[in-house]
């Protein structure tokens, strides 16, 4: 019997294994369950043969060649476990842990110890030398125990370095590194982020980004993949460090943005003590952003959820048991007229859920009168967007692409898995452009950084459709001084790359999701795909916006992207719901709700409108956190967070995701849909009769193709058909002429995108506080020396329309002349840019 | 005495400048090679030659370059290596200083044997003067058609980039210098791949010592066998020897393989200052073994030296009389060491880290007897465990030491002070 080449035999203790080429003796002896002690080697990285742990005896070769790093070959007489090479292995180990604080290792009372620790938790009781967070699941520690290591020969020597707790997120205890460089490798090759690498040398060599500046300044995405490797106690999460192991795990999809990242939740006691990077190859492949990997423990834990259903009377707050707070519910939207009853629902809510909210403002309460947050944060733009999303490309188009074109895409914290995506393409020799105002994580690695002034975008965008057609037609001239004149050397480069392409892909962020000019901006972006045979991927910030507009959760939608307006549907709708439904006419929707129109009754449900009360006679709050005290909702229900119920999402793909239950609610908190059914049947509603979401799952798949069970499972990617079309307003404001004696800036503001539920995460997150700040105004350190700021400031920026304050932060990468605002979600200047001037508060 | 080879004309002071060069029959091998030879054929006439690495390992040359596969898609580079760092080694330098031309002869013909149109001298940085001197010799060699495109209309093209190091001794290794001239840490990388194969930026690449290099102009235009005909059977041609310590007349010596050591020392070096006596030698840099008296007529080359328990390394004759400490100088060296660990792997960081540790207790009188099992142990653990040869280097000073001068050891334990009377 012939073998194919690259497969043979070696000799590893004197057992006769089938290896083959390309292979290391590690991964061999791996894999048939000879255990050879590593510290360095991970199954992602590149071999390192730092750590000396894993040094073999093999016949031919001078002395120890380590198993992680040495390649097999035909005939190889392998040993791993001579007394010889058990003696050199004590004596590394000993020389690593001569380094490492280490009683925890080697301390004679470690057994009796361990039973009389009742807490592994910093406690002022002696309960043992539990200093390391990582105890128990330590690497170095399970070496030492699988070596049975009992003593060191060698005094210890602390390092005093200063453990490193500044950054968000993760601390850094360089006293127990043992250099195995395994974040460094992560950090390189996985994420290609090159923050972290080796400083100092010999016995002075560290871990940290060069020049000693902070993780933050560094570029660090905060990813926690170096969290994630480290082998010792070295690096740690803040918000679990002192957890200990975790119970269990459970993959669900996270929900802070639309690429719908896979998560192993992981668990303990009945806690969500983390999140980890699920192996999932289709969407994230092991990969998460900051927001999924460290936002979501604080965000499900924080103690101020809401436990109990409470109702305000007369600003006092009055706990009430769900059955008062159903017929309270009940009663009040029983009471209302249907055209002043209104329903607000977060896209961030599952499928089931927003199915739900509509099917009950529709056949329970006979109103279309059911929006979401989207139609605020795209406006005018909200259709041209749609037709976007309908064109939606997959995420692992990216990889393959062999030209990235990013528009006002920014991938450092959040989305950052797209940016890994990215950076591989790179590697395989994609060529990568990028469109965005200010200097951001893309601009160091693109080949060409677009950087138009606010407001020149569109014509930028609209040369190259221009250029990208037959024939060509003359730019549009520049219209003012804030008009960049000739990029169209560059434009008509990039068309003709675009077009020779084999894999164009343009990926749309958010930057440019609330200019004036946005709808013109889709509508250009659209063209230019359709012209060069680009594949297009939108991705909102909402993570479940494709799920709002499948699910019917928007007045001129019904259920499976039909218009509202058609009135065979509407028929076919009222027949199944057992319920005459209304037909359309626009009424009340979001819009209005800012614009100051008053409703009976408003049902909020995990949107949360900042700095006013919505004009309505009662409020129902439905989240997961109370609303702001001014805000005096008049009933408030606590929801479940997406931890702790079951359903679906879509990602901006359009694949049907599952969201996984992995613990309880925190004390009576319900899902959405369960509380919407139970105050349906208490107003006497047939057709709510649902006791869990696979049922409602079952009424879906009848509605909309894809929610069948299996075909869930399979996660496959449903492009969006959606025949409905939103009414929109056109860009209210004509565009001022500017007045750049007056108002010398230019404004460009951005609604929080970074929010669960209406909440901007840096509210319920300690660490999203510094990465993510709402309510500050950037500004270019020039500028900011001209007009007298500093850092932290109060600011009064001043248009011809508002007048505001926010607190100053200087930026590098701001450019000089336009500020950037982060407002608040619901906080509304109108869409951007703004000319505006600018002063420091008092004075 | 032989004839000087690459030291002929170190004397003269014009030398450095290109029409000096010329007018003692320099730049004659480059036409001839480029003109009437075949990349083959050069590297032939290395291979019969004999010519070995003068950077320590000596290994040889023309094998070398035979590994730099000649159908490679990708460029080759051929990288001099300038990082002269080995303490007591000072040849590289006066090379580059007074005739740097001989080294451009010997990288435009090394360059067009393995096929590199892309050629990098990596110089340390402390160098300074002697990476002034060499960017002038590149800018009048390309005056003269002897770089540049085309080069005396042969169609060879090659350029010569000096890189100024920024200061690791472990940037003389052959990879931790292809990775500082990529731009990153100078970590050593793991072989196989060899740079031959896989170098610099990937590429297949060849590196070589100064004096290997500066070698080749003679041999292409004497010939193999004239060559071969000098030194020993095994260790061909001649060798600077870089002298120090305490010898009346220090300096570089050109001599040919094969001469005693005890030659060098009484007859060049002029004998140990104010008549005392010799009492150790280090034949060949710091990273070689320490020979005693004893074995001072050992003869200088490749193979005489490892039967001595030596090596010839770079030729850095270090001489000590018999008021140098053993214990100290062994302590000084490790010292070197530990600060010039990379910190890469276990055994060289925390093991340098020990050995100097365990080392400063002795010399300062707090050692113990259990101390010198102690160093040997580590020694152990270290020699043959580490990624790249410095930690095997840190190793050396100590164990060769101790097994000539054990006694100083267990005289500064037991008596905590120098057994050493200094007159």
């Amino acid at each position: 019997m012939s073998k194919p080449n690259d497969t043979f035999t070696v000799n590893i203790d004197g057992q006769i294994l089938l290896a083959s080429k390309g292979l290391t003796i590690l991964q061999v002896a791996e894999e048939n369950h000879i255990y050879i002690p590593t510290l360095c080697a991970h199954k992602d990285l590149t071999p390192f043969g730092g750590c000396r742990m894993c040094i073999v005896e093999v016949e031919g070769m001078r002395g120890f060649p380590t198993a992680c790093t040495t390649p097999v070959e035909e005939g190889m007489i392998i040993r791993t476990d001579t007394a010889q090479i058990q003696k050199v292995r004590m004596e590394i180990l000993q020389l690593i842990l001569s380094e490492h604080t280490s009683s925890c290792l080697i301390c004679e009372e470690k057994e009796e110890c361990r039973e009389f620790q009742g807490t592994i938790r910093k406690v002022g009781v002696t309960t043992g030398c539990r200093y390391c967070s990582k105890d128990g699941q330590c690497e170095l520690q399970e070496v030492v125990e699988k070596l049975r290591l009992r003593q060191i020969n060698y005094p210890i020597y602390y390092r005093h370095l200063r453990v490193e707790k500044d950054d968000p997120f993760y601390d850094r205890d360089y006293n127990l590194c043992i250099l195995c460089g395994r974040c460094i490798r992560v950090c390189q090759e996985i994420r290609t982020a090159n923050t972290l690498t080796f400083k100092q040398r010999g016995c002075y060599t560290v871990i940290g980004p060069a020049y000693d500046r902070s993780h933050l300044d560094a570029g660090c995405e905060f990813c926690g993949a170096c969290v994630s490797v480290c082998p010792t106690g070295a690096l740690s999460e803040k918000t679990n460090k002192w957890e200990g192991e975790i119970e269990q795990k459970t993959t669900t999809t996270c929900p802070l943005c639309s690429i719908g990242c896979q998560i192993g939740l992981l668990l303990k006691g009945g806690k969500v003590i983390g999140t980890l990077p699920a192996e999932d190859p289709l969407v994230n492949n092991g990969q998460l952003c900051v927001k999924g990997r460290f936002c979501i423990t604080e965000l499900v834990n924080n103690f101020h959820r809401l436990k109990k259903p409470y109702r305000t009377h007369d600003g006092i707050k009055v706990e009430i048991s769900w059955q008062e707070a159903i017929k309270l519910a009940a009663e009040k939207i029983s009471a209302c007229p249907a055209e002043d009853f209104g329903l607000l629902i977060s896209p961030n809510c599952s499928n089931e859920d927003l199915y739900i909210a509509q099917k009950f403002t529709r056949a329970a309460i006979g109103s279309h009168q059911i929006d979401t947050s989207a139609r605020v944060f795209y406006g005018a733009g909200f259709n041209a967007y749609l037709d976007l999303m309908k064109m939606s490309a997959s995420l692992s188009d990216i990889k393959n692409a062999s030209l990235v074109l990013c528009i006002g895409l920014d991938t450092r914290f959040g989305r950052s898995v797209i940016g890994v995506e990215i950076r591989k393409a790179l590697k395989k020799g994609a060529r990568l452009f990028t469109i965005h105002p200010r200097e951001h994580n893309l601009a160091l690695i693109a080949e060409k950084w677009l950087q138009p002034v606010p407001g020149t975008e569109v014509d930028i965008l609209n040369t190259l459709v221009n250029l990208s057609e037959e024939k060509r037609k003359a730019a549009p001239p520049a219209k003012s001084k804030w008009r960049i004149k000739s990029y169209e050397d560059e434009l008509s480069g990039l068309v003709e790359m675009l077009k020779k392409a084999y894999s164009p892909i343009i990926l749309l962020g958010s930057e440019f999701l609330q200019y004036k000019e946005s709808p013109q901006i889709y509508e250009a972006v659209r063209k230019l795909t359709q012209k060069v045979k680009a594949k297009v991927l939108p991705l909102p910030p909402q993570n479940n916006l494709f799920g709002s507009i499948l699910s019917g959760s928007y007045p001129e939608l019904l259920p499976g992207g039909f218009s509202s307006t058609e009135e065979q549907r509407l028929k076919y709708l009222s027949k199944k719901w057992g319920k005459n439904l209304p037909a359309f006419s626009s009424g009340w929707n979001a819009e209005k709700l800012l614009a100051g129109t008053k409703l009976k009754v408003l049902y909020l449900i995990g949107e949360v409108p900042t700095g006013f009360r919505p004009p309505a006679d009662f409020i129902i709050f439905q989240n997961i956190y109370p609303p702001a005290p001014f805000f005096e909702a008049d009933l408030v229900l606590p929801s479940a967070a997406f931890t702790e119920v079951e359903g679906t999402y879509i990602n901006s793909e359009g694949r049907i995701q599952r969201v996984r239950k992995g613990v309880e609610p925190p004390g009576e908190a319900l899902p959405d849909w369960e509380i919407l059914c139970r105050i349906a049947q208490e107003m006497g509603r047939k057709g709510f009769e649902f006791s869990n979401p696979c049922e409602i799952r079952e009424e879906l798949s009848n509605l909309i193709k894809g929610f069948d069970e299996r075909e869930i499972d399979e996660r496959k990617i449903n492009p969006l058909i959606c025949e409905g079309k939103f009414v929109v307003s056109r860009s209210g404001l004509p565009i001022k002429k500017k007045d750049a004696k007056n108002f010398p800036f230019l404004l460009t503001a951005s609604s929080v995108e970074d929010t669960y539920r209406g909440f901007p995460l840096s509210l319920w997150v300690e660490g999203a506080k510094k990465l993510f700040a709402e309510g500050i105004l950037e500004i270019n350190p020039e500028d900011a020396q001209k007009s007298g700021i500093s850092q932290d400031d109060e600011v009064i920026v001043t248009a011809s329309s508002f007048e505001e304050t926010w607190r100053a932060r200087i930026s590098k990468e701001q450019p000089q002349g336009i500020l950037h605002a982060r407002l608040f979600p619901f906080e509304k200047i109108g869409p951007n840019p703004h000319a505006v001037r600018i002063r420091k508060k008092n004075a | 005495m032989t004839e000087k080879i690459l030291f002929k004309y170190i004397d003269q002071p014009d030398q450095y400048k290109i029409d000096t060069y010329i007018k003692n029959g320099g730049y004659q091998a480059v036409p001839r090679v480029l003109k009437e030879l075949s990349p083959e054929q050069v590297i032939d006439i290395i291979k019969k030659s004999g010519l070995r690495g003068r950077g320590g390992a000596g290994f040889p040359t023309g094998m070398k370059w035979g590994f730099v596969p000649k159908d490679s898609s990708k460029p080759r580079f051929l990288l001099c290596n300038a990082d002269e760092g080995e303490p007591g080694t000072f040849k590289d330098r006066e090379l580059m200083q007074k005739d740097p031309h001989q080294l451009l002869e010997g990288i435009i013909i090394s360059s067009y044997a393995i096929g590199a149109n892309l050629s990098f001298i990596y110089i340390r940085g402390e160098f300074a003067f002697e990476a002034n001197r060499l960017e002038e010799a590149i800018k009048e060699a390309y005056n003269k058609g002897f770089l540049g495109k085309n080069i005396l209309g042969t169609g060879f093209d090659l350029e010569i980039k000096v890189h100024r190091g920024g200061g690791a001794y472990i940037c003389g290794e052959e990879t931790s210098l292809l990775s500082s001239i990529e731009g990153v840490r100078p970590l050593v990388r793991l072989r196989p791949p060899y740079p031959a194969i896989s170098g610099c930026y990937e590429c297949p690449s060849a590196v070589n010592n100064v004096e290997t290099l500066s070698n080749v102009p003679h041999i292409i235009i004497n010939g193999a066998e004239w060559y071969a005909g000098i030194g020993t059977p095994k260790s061909k041609g001649t060798k600077i020897f870089c002298l120090s310590g305490q010898v009346n007349k220090p300096g570089n010596y050109e001599l040919p393989m094969g001469t005693p050591l005890r030659e060098l020392i009484e007859e060049y070096g002029g004998g140990i200052k104010n008549n005392r006596k010799l009492k150790a030698v280090i034949p060949g840099g710091v990273s070689t073994q320490v020979l005693p008296v004893t074995k001072v007529d050992v003869k200088l080359d490749f193979e005489s030296l490892i039967e001595a328990g030596s090596m010839l390394g770079s030729g850095a004759v270090i001489v000590m009389d018999e008021n140098t400490c053993m214990v100290e100088t062994a302590y000084r060296l490790v010292q070197f060491f530990e600060h010039e660990s990379c910190g890469e792997c276990t055994p060289c960081r925390e093991g340098t880290y020990w050995l100097s540790r365990i080392m400063k207790r002795i010399v300062q009188g707090q050692g113990r007897m259990e101390d010198i099992d102690l160093l040997l142990d580590l020694c152990d653990n270290i020699f043959g465990k580490t990624i790249c040869p410095l930690g095997d280097s840190v190793t050396i000073p100590i164990t060769s030491t101790l097994q000539h001068f054990r006694e100083e050891y267990e005289y500064h334990i037991k008596n905590k002070r120098c057994p050493v009377e200094r007159k």
